[in-house]
């Protein structure tokens, strides 16, 4: 076996638990940044599966969609928000309303129900049961950072690992949509970030802080 | 010949313990730009207090002096549980992970009614405190080793390594990353190190282990001490036995008996410049959120058990 082949094996089988170990570090994660390390991480990964699939499908297509998911989700979304990260000049801290064990418990938890969910669906489509419950995993840890955490920065990054979770699971059950819907979807997902961060920077003029737990009323 | 390799390796645990945290201090100064002591300073340190005369309070009853030498006779047995140079222990066959783990809290609680009979008020804060960070860290120790038991299908600690020592690494189960997480969150408790303890310091709001042996001199703090270096070393070599055995002599060949102490070394080496690097970068953590930590330590230890069921 050579060593092209090899590695595209591993990454299909175990890019399931690379993916829950992100999602658990992000639970335990303090700082804004270290979690934008990790989405970028977690797209890495992602995209090394779709260059795993590309491999073994043998599909021009797929390889172009592993090249859009390094360059927007590895590259240019952590860019933008690493900026806003630094022009915000506002605490690092994620505010987080659950304690670290609580969020680490939490998304343990999470990852054992989407195994749960996704068994059964699994068994009769014939599809990867660890990658299926990793792409529910994501999209309900991506909710559970969303209501968790109280900085207008974190629900940005729980969308963007939902919208991860979105991906996985069209890649896992069709292998990939169309070529042109990937990209219109990729494009979506850059303005929605810079949209959001104009939002952000937004909040933190009218309000003064990025606390969206006290967003209580409205401000002209 | 496995019997006499049994003794020596159980003689080399307890043997090079002091060298460790020698090393661990001498890379730590490195890194805070510091020449630092000589690595073999805490052999000077035993050889001085083993000379030195053993003040015991007058409040004392003959427990305080008892104490040191059964944490230290039992952190002793427990090493002898622990397969360093080939996959099979000196007790291997008389006692389980359980035995182990529950040896190691038997020495733990003798060094708390030890530190509480000296009768300073310091004594009583760092055996309360220990208490509180053993009791949370006792469960997801038992945990992570319980998930590899699982697929070891065996309870024996020589049996856990020698199913992980057959096994590729590049193939092994997802179990194995969650179980060395947690066991990772678990050792830094265990072993009293940043962030969860100073091993260096003296400030009272914060010191858990030196409070407890605040009141110990002479050749009873030298038990102490070398037990604890013992327990560190113990701790280490058991993380590298159970995920990283690899090296360790499978057969009673030249090439394999000279390959496994060297190996055992270089592993142990790397462990303890990765605690030097940790303990220099990071800020000890408060005492109340030290059960966070071992928090995260127990919901991975649940995982790794669930995950058991759920992937091969």
């Amino acid at each position: 076996m050579g060593l092209i082949e090899f590695a595209a094996a591993k990454a299909l089988a175990s890019s399931a638990v690379f993916l829950f170990i992100t999602l658990l570090m992000m639970a335990a994660a303090k700082r804004i940044s270290t979690c934008i390390i990790l989405f970028s991480t977690q797209s890495a990964i992602m995209a090394a599966e779709i260059l795993a699939l590309a491999y073994a499908g043998k599909s021009a297509e797929a390889y172009a969609v592993a090249a859009l998911v390094i360059v927007v989700k590895v590259v240019a979304i952590p860019y933008a928000l690493f900026r806003i990260v630094k022009d915000l000049k506002a605490s690092q801290d994620v505010a987080s309303s659950t304690t670290g064990a609580q969020s680490v418990f939490i998304m343990a938890g999470l990852i054992l129900l989407s195994f749960h969910v996704v068994v059964p669906y699994a068994k009769t489509l014939r599809l990867d049961e660890d990658l299926l419950a990793a792409a529910v995993a994501l999209l309900l840890a991506g909710a559970f950072l969303m209501v968790s955490r109280k900085k207008a920065l974190m629900q940005v990054i729980g969308l963007l690992v939902l919208e991860n979770g979105i991906f996985l699971a069209a890649l896992t059950t069709t292998y990939g949509m169309p070529l042109v819907i990937e990209i219109g979807i990729f494009f979506d997902l850059l303005m929605g970030v810079f949209l959001m961060g104009l939002f952000v920077f937004r909040i933190r003029d009218t309000f003064e802080h990025l606390d969206v737990s006290k967003l209580r009323r409205l401000r002209g | 010949m496995n019997l006499a390799l049994d003794v020596i390796q159980a003689l080399l645990l307890v043997a090079i313990a002091p060298l460790v945290r020698g090393v661990v201090a001498r890379v730590k100064a490195r890194i805070q730009n510091r020449r630092g002591a000589s690595v073999w300073r805490p052999y000077a340190d035993l050889l001085k207090l083993f000379r030195k005369q053993d003040l015991v309070p007058e409040t004392a009853s003959g427990l305080f002096r008892l104490a040191p030498v059964i944490l230290f006779a039992v952190t002793v047995t427990a090493a002898a549980f622990i397969p360093v140079l080939h996959p099979s222990a000196l007790f291997g066959a008389g006692g389980d992970f359980i035995l182990l783990v529950y040896l190691l809290a038997i020495g733990r609680f003798f060094l708390m009614l030890g530190a509480m009979d000296g009768g300073s008020s310091f004594g009583g804060m760092g055996a309360s405190r220990e208490a509180l960070v053993s009791a949370l860290a006792e469960a997801p120790l038992l945990l992570a080793l319980v998930s590899v038991a699982i697929l070891a299908h065996t309870v024996t600690m020589s049996g856990i390594v020698l199913s992980t020592v057959r096994q590729n690494p590049l193939h092994l189960s997802a179990v194995y990353g969650f179980a060395l997480g947690a066991m990772i969150l678990v050792a830094i408790a265990e072993t009293g190190r940043i962030p969860v303890d100073n091993p260096a310091t003296h400030l009272e709001l914060t010191m858990i282990h030196e409070a407890m042996v605040l009141e110990y001199s002479g050749p009873s703090l030298a038990l102490i001490e070398w037990a604890n270096a013992v327990k560190l070393a113990l701790i280490m070599a058991m993380l590298v036995g159970v995920f990283a055995p690899w090296g360790m002599a499978t057969s009673t060949s030249i090439a394999a008996l000279v390959l496994a102490p060297l190996a055992f070394v270089f592993k142990l080496a790397v462990l303890a410049v990765a605690i030097a690097v940790i303990e220099s970068s990071m800020a000890k953590l408060r005492m109340y959120l030290v059960p966070d930590f071992l928090g995260m330590a127990s919901a991975l230890a649940i995982l790794a058990v669930a995950f058991t069921a759920l992937m091969r």
